[in-house]
């Protein structure tokens, strides 16, 4: 029986419900082992004028105090080298790591810690993207995408609408804190244990600032607790760290991060705040559209640039807008790094968009869901993209065709009306938003991945790829697809760690992408052995069954290898392998993938950068208190079009979780600072993720059926991220509640809709509505 | 007196003494125990995944957070980590339900979750929201979560069955600044001769100020071992809460009494804090937006404070003298809490930027005294608008002798609103907070009086 398409197990559930799971803190100390943190930068921005560490030195326990000047290379970065493990003479942001502090136990690191003098001249930080664009502080160039001609369509235009969108950040809140157990070994190589979904990059920074040779340095990862593009880059520091204090001291080093000073020291989702201005006719056709994105890098490039590129392809998510000009810039300012966080840009675009949409549907006084039907992309024509490409197999149609009916939209938006207009204390409203999400790293060479398949003499399996596993469970989809290719049962397969030992320059796991990449690549290998192994089976039926020797006619399948000529006589694939062995037939092999068709100029904003398109649909609806401005989500259904899927309830998993943290996003998770930029929300206590109670009471998530997409491993679709886009829907029922009650026109509602936020609009409208009334009565 | 504490892992017993002893029971397990099933997060008793369960004597196993719990608190104590659930239904139906994706918070869902099926076989939706408020995932949405406790199959063995053993408590425990008497005279004289002596209860917010500020006492005393403390009654119109009496005692024990009152508390805390967390702690610590004030303000609470020199009565409203300042001698402790049950009209409200387990921006309690929709007096009480909880005389003084109309209310908020100065911080901006002041009158109009 397959095992791909069924409902397989997380491969690390047993051990997940039995604490059994291993995490990098997890790990028993290794004899000598040192405890590791940093000092960093109390300022936003300054001048290190010393730094005094005697008081440190005399600490018992304290083993090394390091500083940029004991690391070979200090600059490093992922697209652009900007980037300082340690501070040199000027500190950037909040947080920024200046002294490293090696000691044998925790109390000495403590100590050591406090004992730190760093006297820092305060020079002039920059906070806000305002600022910085006064100031031309920028990283990277603009970017654009232009399609058509844009200034006629406004001169010609019916409708013209234009404004400013601004939307917060977002902290990754991964459960486990970025984590490294660095050990040293012989030569001065070096291996390290890092909670990362990026191996490779770990190790080629590690390499360079430590001045080795890359194969001096191996990087494990067993799996993460939570990474959500957190650990894409930013793993790389506390990793470099503990290596740095390993190659000096020569003794194994652990630094882990506890929530507060993660949450302080680590980037997140980028804020962006875009000027936009669009142009439709009567019945809100888009007939054009300008947006100018900026967003607020942080203090280094990290993957500023690139985030900001996904933003630009999905400036237009489910809608074809004939004439676009779209630009974009990244910021650079004084908070900590900005980096990849799930959606990777594409939810800033996409809500930048459907905010757009629903002030049209206010300025015309449709409904929105009409107004985002009549925009939708088409089938066959109205289906290119500002960037070029065609939107194939495009089921978005059928997905808004499909939730209007199983939402029951329509008659509730009936109700809305008339709850609306009869509760003098609560408020709903309802919106339905869209998600098209390109598949495929934008930037072309990352789109390869090699895998690593041993078959062992009992029939057991290892596979190692470069996917990292962070609960997604890419690592149950390789093992379901591994053992479908050699007819096995999901238990005669292990994932392995993933490590640079085995598996060599791979890409991140992330862009949705891991199993695709992966996945494909598993499959590569697998598909030599068994060629090599059907060889082997096809000798031997030929000799025990009489027949003419033909791998063609050899079956793998439920453990079994037979001949299809004669079926009744089955060897056990245990028995197939040792056979192999002893003919000398190599049961190894390491598989490669790299996607095809792929041509993306980013220069000139042009090209198919994406392989296919992960769509979906979602409705949702919310109450809110008009006293207090507090907002609770009535009911959430979504629909997605994951084509084929390889784990039904893995993928389910990805699009409830997705969801809830976009959710999350919009609402109630707002980053505050205080007014010299420390981050004041660091802990659970005052950053809020959703939790339990926030689930909708009435959740709704369903799939369609779509085996059209034949260019992606088993006519799946990628799903980590784009279901976090859906999370927009819940805040455009916000602006859609506010619409009642603003007297025609278009709520200036911000993101994170808090319950503050939303109190704010309310007592705007009401203090408009007495001034009416007493204008009236004048 | 004993000199260690002694207290049950999974069945095992363990015994600590020394400095040792202040060690948080999950830095214990998972560096001194090698036990790392259980996770350390947030460190301040707000994400769950610490979560272990803990017995005293023969009563239930409860959720609590073992990141802000000290193994002094421990003593004569059983505690079961995910470690010794023994693969049960529950952690079967995680597996099946994809319930855990990362696994980092999962020990604690499957330990929050095990402790539902102590006391009934079968969950419905609001109990496992209810009983999962305290714990954070970040990759499931929580539905998978919520499907897996739905659909466990009843447990074949209750916990209390799993590890039957108790240990003894009955006796005084004196570890190095630490002291647990088990009377309340050796407490007060304990108090009385250490200066800056720090009573810990639940030590649901000491224990965050020791991960986080590295709050050292010079002394620290629980009441937890007097057994007269326990006390838990009803007393005529009110009801009498005992210095040791948890949260959670204290919610299900006026869940009829005083409805109002049990709703706050519902979204108060999770179940690990409120399993932990005391009344007389929540008074105590004094905070401006303490979920218990504004009620125990406006129904007139009345502390009983114990000394060396024997007990005397205070009034809540002059217990706090100023932001963390009480009307409380070196000597005393609070012993007892006489909360009145209100028979008027009476509306609580809190508002935070989450609903459940959020620490608020504005709470307020509003109560009436009606004839024939005129308002005979009103007392009304808000938090987060000042360094203490306060009461609004002069919006009460314009309420009194009023007709009962939208218009009055709004009047009364806009008093309201020019009564209190709100500062801006994290939860919240001072506009916003002066907005909820003004908004709450005119919504208990239309909630409790249209």
């Amino acid at each position: 029986m397959t095992s791909v398409g069924r409902n397989v197990p997380h491969d690390s559930a047993r051990g997940h419900v039995s604490g059994e799971s291993i995490y990098i803190d997890d790990m028993p100390p290794a004899r000598g082992e040192l405890v590791v943190d940093f000092v960093w930068s109390p300022v936003a921005h300054g001048r290190i004028r010393a730094i005094d560490l005697d008081a440190a030195r005399r600490i018992d326990g304290v083993v090394a105090l390091l500083t940029h000047r004991d690391l070979h290379h200090n600059k490093f970065g992922p697209i652009i080298q900007d980037e300082l493990l340690l501070a040199e003479d000027v500190v950037t942001f909040i947080g920024q790591p200046i002294v490293v502090i090696a000691a044998e136990s925790r109390a000495a690191l403590r100590a050591a810690k406090l004992s730190i003098a760093v006297d820092i001249e305060t020079l002039e930080p920059v906070f806000t993207i305002d600022e910085a664009k006064r100031r031309k502080q920028f990283i990277g160039s603009t970017m654009h995408i232009v399609r058509g001609d844009v200034e006629s369509a406004f001169a010609g235009a019916k409708h013209i609408l234009e404004g400013q969108f601004t939307n917060g950040g977002q902290d990754h809140f991964y459960l486990e804190g970025q984590a490294a157990i660095a050990v040293p070994g012989e030569f001065d190589q070096v291996a390290v244990h890092s909670s990362t979904q990026n191996p490779s990059e770990v190790q080629h920074v590690i390499a360079h600032l430590l001045g080795l040779q890359i194969n001096q340095v191996t990087v494990v990862t067993k799996r993460m607790g939570g990474g959500f593009g957190g650990k894409e880059c930013q793993a790389t520091h506390p990793a470099a760290i503990a290596a740095l204090v390993a190659h000096k001291t020569k003794r194994p080093a652990r630094l882990v991060y506890n929530k507060d000073d993660d949450m302080r020291v680590t980037g997140g989702r980028h804020p962006f705040q875009n000027d936009w201005k669009v142009a439709f006719d009567d019945d809100g056709a888009i007939t054009a559209l300008f947006v100018d994105f900026y967003s607020d890098g942080g203090a280094f490039a990290d993957l500023s640039t690139s985030v900001l590129g996904r933003a630009l392809t999905h400036a237009e998510n489910a809608y074809y807008i004939p004439n676009a000009e779209i630009h974009g810039t990244v910021c650079r300012t004084n908070h900590a790094p900005n980096t990849a966080f799930r959606g990777f840009g594409g939810p800033q675009g996409v809500i930048n968009i459907e905010n757009i949409l629903e002030c049209i549907a206010v300025a015309l006084g449709k409904d929105a869901l009409d107004v985002r039907i009549r925009n939708c992309y088409g089938i066959g024509e109205r289906n290119t993209t500002p960037y070029g490409q065609v939107v194939a197999n495009n089921t978005l149609p059928r997905l808004f065709r499909e939730i209007t009916a199983s939402s029951d939209y329509r008659a509730r938006r009936k109700a809305v009306d008339e709850f609306n207009a009869q509760s003098p204390t609560r408020l709903r409203g309802l919106a339905c938003s869209a998600v098209k999400f390109g598949i495929s790293f934008n930037t072309k060479f990352l789109n390869q991945a090699n895998a690593l398949v041993n078959v062992y003499l009992d029939g057991s399996v290892q596979v190692s790829t470069g996917a990292t596993e962070m609960g997604q469970g890419v690592n149950t989809k390789i093992r379901q697809l591994v053992a479908d290719e050699l007819g096995l049962d999901v238990a005669q397969v292990i994932l392995m760690p993933t490590s640079t030992e085995k598996n060599n320059n791979t890409s991140a796991t992330a862009a949705s992408s891991a199993a695709d990449l992966n996945g494909s690549a598993a499959v590569d290998a697998c598909r030599k052995i068994r060629a090599r192994m059907c060889g082997v089976a096809a000798d031997y039926f030929a000799r025990t069954a009489g027949l003419e020797p033909s791998s063609e006619h050899i079956v793998f399948s439920d453990g079994e290898i037979f001949d299809d000529r004669a079926p009744q006589q089955r060897v056990p694939f245990a028995a197939l392998a040792k056979m192999c062995h002893l003919e000398r037939v190599s049961l190894g092999e390491r598989g490669f993938y790299a996607t095809k068709g792929l041509d993306w100029d980013a220069d000139r904003g042009c090209g198919t950068p994406f392989l296919y398109f992960t769509m979906g649909c979602a409705v949702s609806e919310v109450e809110i208190d008009r006293f207090t401005g507090m907002m609770k989500v009535l009911r959430s259904d979504l629909l997605m079009d994951i084509g084929k899927s390889i784990n039904p309830g893995i993928d389910r998993g990805q699009i409830t979780g997705a969801f809830v943290q976009g959710m999350g996003w919009l609402t109630t998770e707002e980053l505050r600072y205080a007014p010299d930029g420390e981050l004041l929300s660091h802990s659970p206590t005052t950053y809020k993720i959703p939790n339990i109670q926030d689930l909708p009471p009435v959740f709704h998530v369903s799939t369609i059926d779509n085996d059209t997409n034949t260019v992606n491993i088993r006519g799946s679709k990628a799903v980590g991220e784009p279901p976090l886009l859906l999370g927009i829907s819940v805040w455009l029922a916000v602006k859609n509640a506010l619409a009642y009650e603003s007297h025609g026109a278009i709520p200036q509602l911000r993101a994170p809709a808090t319950g503050e936020e939303i109190l704010r609009l309310l007592t705007e409208y009401k203090a408009a509505r007495v001034e009416v009334a007493s204008a009236a009565a004048s | 007196m004993r000199n260690h504490i002694r207290f049950l892992v999974n069945g095992r017993e363990h015994r600590v003494a020394g400095a040792a002893a202040f060690a948080t029971l999950a830095n214990y397990l998972r560096y001194d125990a090698a036990a790392t099933g259980t996770k350390i997060v947030c460190e301040e008793g707000d994400c769950g995944a610490c979560t272990v369960l803990i017995r005293r004597g023969e009563a239930d196993f409860v959720p609590v957070n073992s990141c802000i719990l000290s193994l002094i608190q421990l003593d004569g104590t059983s505690i079961v980590t995910v470690e010794g659930l023994g693969m049960n239904a529950v952690q079967q139906s995680m597996m099946a339900c994809h319930g855990a994706q990362c696994g980092y918070c999962t020990p604690g869902f499957v330990v929050a979750m095990s402790a539902l099926f102590e006391t009934c076989d079968k969950v419905d939706e609001k109990q496992v929201r209810d009983g999962l408020t305290g714990n954070l995932c970040r990759c499931t949405g929580y539905e998978p979560i919520l499907k897996a406790a739905l659909t466990a199959a009843p447990p074949t063995q209750k916990l209390r069955d799993l590890y039957p053993q108790t240990i003894d408590d009955d006796e005084p425990v004196r570890v190095e600044s630490f002291f647990a008497p088990t009377t309340q005279a050796d407490a007060v004289a304990f108090k009385r001769d250490n200066a800056g002596c720090t009573i810990v209860q639940g030590a649901t917010d000491v224990g965050v100020w020791i991960n986080k500020r590295s709050f050292a006492a010079p002394a620290m005393l629980s009441l937890g071992k007097i057994r007269e403390l326990d006390e838990l009654r009803d007393d005529g119109d009110a009801v009498v809460v005992g210095a040791n009496v948890t949260l959670s005692k204290f919610e299900a024990f006026i869940k009829d009494k005083i409805p109002e009152l049990y709703g706050i508390l519902n979204i108060f805390g999770s179940p690990q804090i409120k399993n932990a967390g005391t009344l007389a702690g929540n008074i105590a610590n004094g905070s401006p937006i303490g979920d218990t004030l504004p009620y125990l303000f406006v129904a007139g609470a009345e502390l009983e404070l114990a000394g060396t020199g024997g007990t005397r009565t205070v009034a809540i409203g002059d217990y706090y003298l100023g932001y963390k300042k009480f009307d409380l001698r070196p000597d005393e402790i609070i012993a007892r809490v006489r909360v009145p049950v209100v028979a008027d009209t009476l509306k609580l409200y809190k508002v935070s930027r989450r609903k459940d387990l959020d620490i608020s921006a504005f709470t307020a309690a509003i109560r009436l005294r009606t004839t024939d929709g005129h308002i005979n007096a009103a007392t009304i009480a808000y938090g987060g608008v000042a360094p203490t909880v306060v009461r609004l005389p002069k919006t009460e003084a314009f309420l009194a002798g009023k007709a009962i109309s939208l218009g009055t209310f709004e009047e009364a908020g806009r008093i309201a609103r020019s009564e209190v100065k709100p500062i801006s911080d994290v939860r919240g901006g001072a506009d916003y907070r002066a907005q909820l002041a003004e908004n709450i009158l005119p919504k208990f109009y239309y909630e409790v009086l249209a």
